[in-house]
């Protein structure tokens, strides 16, 4: 069994707008909302292909039911714990005519003590019935990169693989001293690692260098809206999702670790893992939601999907 | 015949042995159920926890008396006294140790008789003693209902 964490979770509030007139009066032509956040995508992702996933984290207000069951209905097992506050709202506004995309995210409120003791005993016992966990998103507000460290040291203990889905300084922090399976650093922000830019090929190789000096067996970059360097000890693979179309590009890096997950975790190579990354990431963003369509087609994009080694 | 997986609402929350009971009544709050399960550090299912049994717990007179409407609560500071007691307490202390588990692979009239039979509302489904999900009589009557419909 796979687990997810979210520790900052939301709903993801998609809007689709011709064009928007700012200052004044704006109707969708299409909304959708649904369950939302790094691990809540991987765990969303990998229930389509098939994987047993339970999903945990911190949730509350009167959204649960809803985007507890939500997730239900995919087939993800829920093991949140309720905090006192509601569940965030990001908003993705898509404007079909300028083929732009808007993010305004929410910030959470500050999470007490107790929840967060709540969450780390659960935790606990749930590592004693999974193989993999993916740790993944922002904190809110309040909750510090150490207390992350901690659970992947509980992890660890466990020799429970650890895929680490954060953002680069959490990360940074978060790999010290701790051992992870995965390392996919999330750039959207930064735009850069250890101060190397992330569009540049050379300064790519520089902070696989680095992140290889740490216990990583896998290490993911994300560059550019579809392309992604996949490298372990031995060996560097590129490729990139192919889509004719403008599409929404929500939970589609989710979509792509999970795909590599489940493919990776069947003994398959880096560079196959990485085409049915690419073929979930495919689906997700065709499918306008933060998961792939099925698994049929992720396997029809996966067999299409190239890939090539470079290093 | 539709089984247990087919109608399993898949969620873990729990609440261990050690837990306030005084946390347990705002988690049932929360979630708008009637109980919980009581689980191990391994996840393995101990026993169950309801609403009735927090209420036992702070009425013990009510549920032991042959005719319970004739106990007043006169005395205020007593109960406020024996609420703070109970809410200090441990789930460990009043739980049902004896629960009524299924499977995944149970069939629905199965789950319908266990739970006519031993009038409960939710029951725990374990794989390998470890809690996969719960099920519970609105579900069962769904699922059946739909089951009925298609004949």
């Amino acid at each position: 069994m796979l687990a997810t964490v979210t520790l900052n979770p939301a709903f993801d509030h998609l809007l689709l707008i011709p064009d928007i007139n700012l200052g004044t009066f704006n109707r969708a032509k299409t909304t959708a909302r649904m369950p939302g956040g790094k691990g809540i995508n991987v765990a969303s992702s990998l229930a389509i292909l098939g994987n047993e996933v339970v999903a945990t984290g911190l949730l509350g207000g009167q959204g649960c039911p809803v985007f507890e069951g939500a997730l239900r209905k995919i087939g993800v097992t829920t093991n949140f714990i309720y905090v006192d506050q509601e569940i965030r709202t990001d908003f993705f506004i898509m404007e079909e005519g300028k083929r732009r995309q808007t993010l305004i995210v929410e910030k959470g409120n500050p999470i007490g003590l107790r929840y967060l003791n709540s969450f780390k005993a659960n935790f606990e016992r749930l590592l004693s019935s999974i193989d993999l966990v993916e740790i993944g998103g922002s904190l809110p507000s309040g909750v510090a990169p150490n207390f992350i460290k901690e659970l992947v040291a509980a992890a660890n203990k466990k020799n429970i693989d650890v895929v680490l889905n954060l953002p680069e300084d959490i990360l940074q922090e978060c790999a010290q001293g701790t051992k992870q399976f995965i390392v996919c650093p999330d750039l959207r922000e930064n735009k850069n690692m250890f101060g190397k830019d992330i569009y540049d090929a050379a300064a790519r190789l520089e902070i696989i260098k680095e992140l290889r000096k740490k216990e990583t067996e896998i290490i993911i970059l994300k560059f550019g809206n579809l392309n992604y360097l996949v490298a372990s000890k031995d060996e560097i693979w590129e490729g990139e999702i192919e889509l004719s179309d403008y599409t929404v590009m929500i939970g589609v890096r989710d979509a792509f670790l999970a795909g590599f997950i489940h493919k990776y975790k069947e003994k398959e190579s880096i560079g196959e893992a990485l085409k049915y990354g690419l073929g979930a990431g495919r689906s997700a963003a065709l499918n306008n939601r933060n998961h792939p369509k099925s698994k049929s087609e992720v396997e029809e994009f996966y067999l299409m999907a190239k890939a090539r080694k470079v290093g | 015949m539709k089984k247990v997986k087919d109608f399993i609402t898949r969620d873990l929350t729990s609440v261990t042995e050690d837990t306030p009971l005084k946390d347990v009544a705002e988690l049932l709050s929360l979630r708008g159920v009637n109980g919980i399960p009581v689980v191990n550090m391994k996840n393995e299912v101990t026993g169950w926890i309801s609403e009735r049994d927090l209420i036992t717990s702070i009425f013990p007179e009510k549920f032991q008396a042959e005719n319970p409407d004739l106990i007043g609560f006169i005395n205020l500071s007593k109960v406020v006294k024996k609420l703070t007691q109970v809410g200090e307490a441990m789930v460990k202390d009043h739980m049902i140790r004896t629960f009524h588990p299924v499977k995944e692979e149970t069939l629905a009239s199965d789950v319908a008789d266990i739970m006519l039979q031993k009038n409960l509302k939710r029951i725990p489904v374990l794989r390998h003693k470890r809690l996969v999900g719960v099920v519970d009589r609105a579900s069962l009557a769904h699922i059946l209902l739909e089951e009925g419909s298609l004949d």
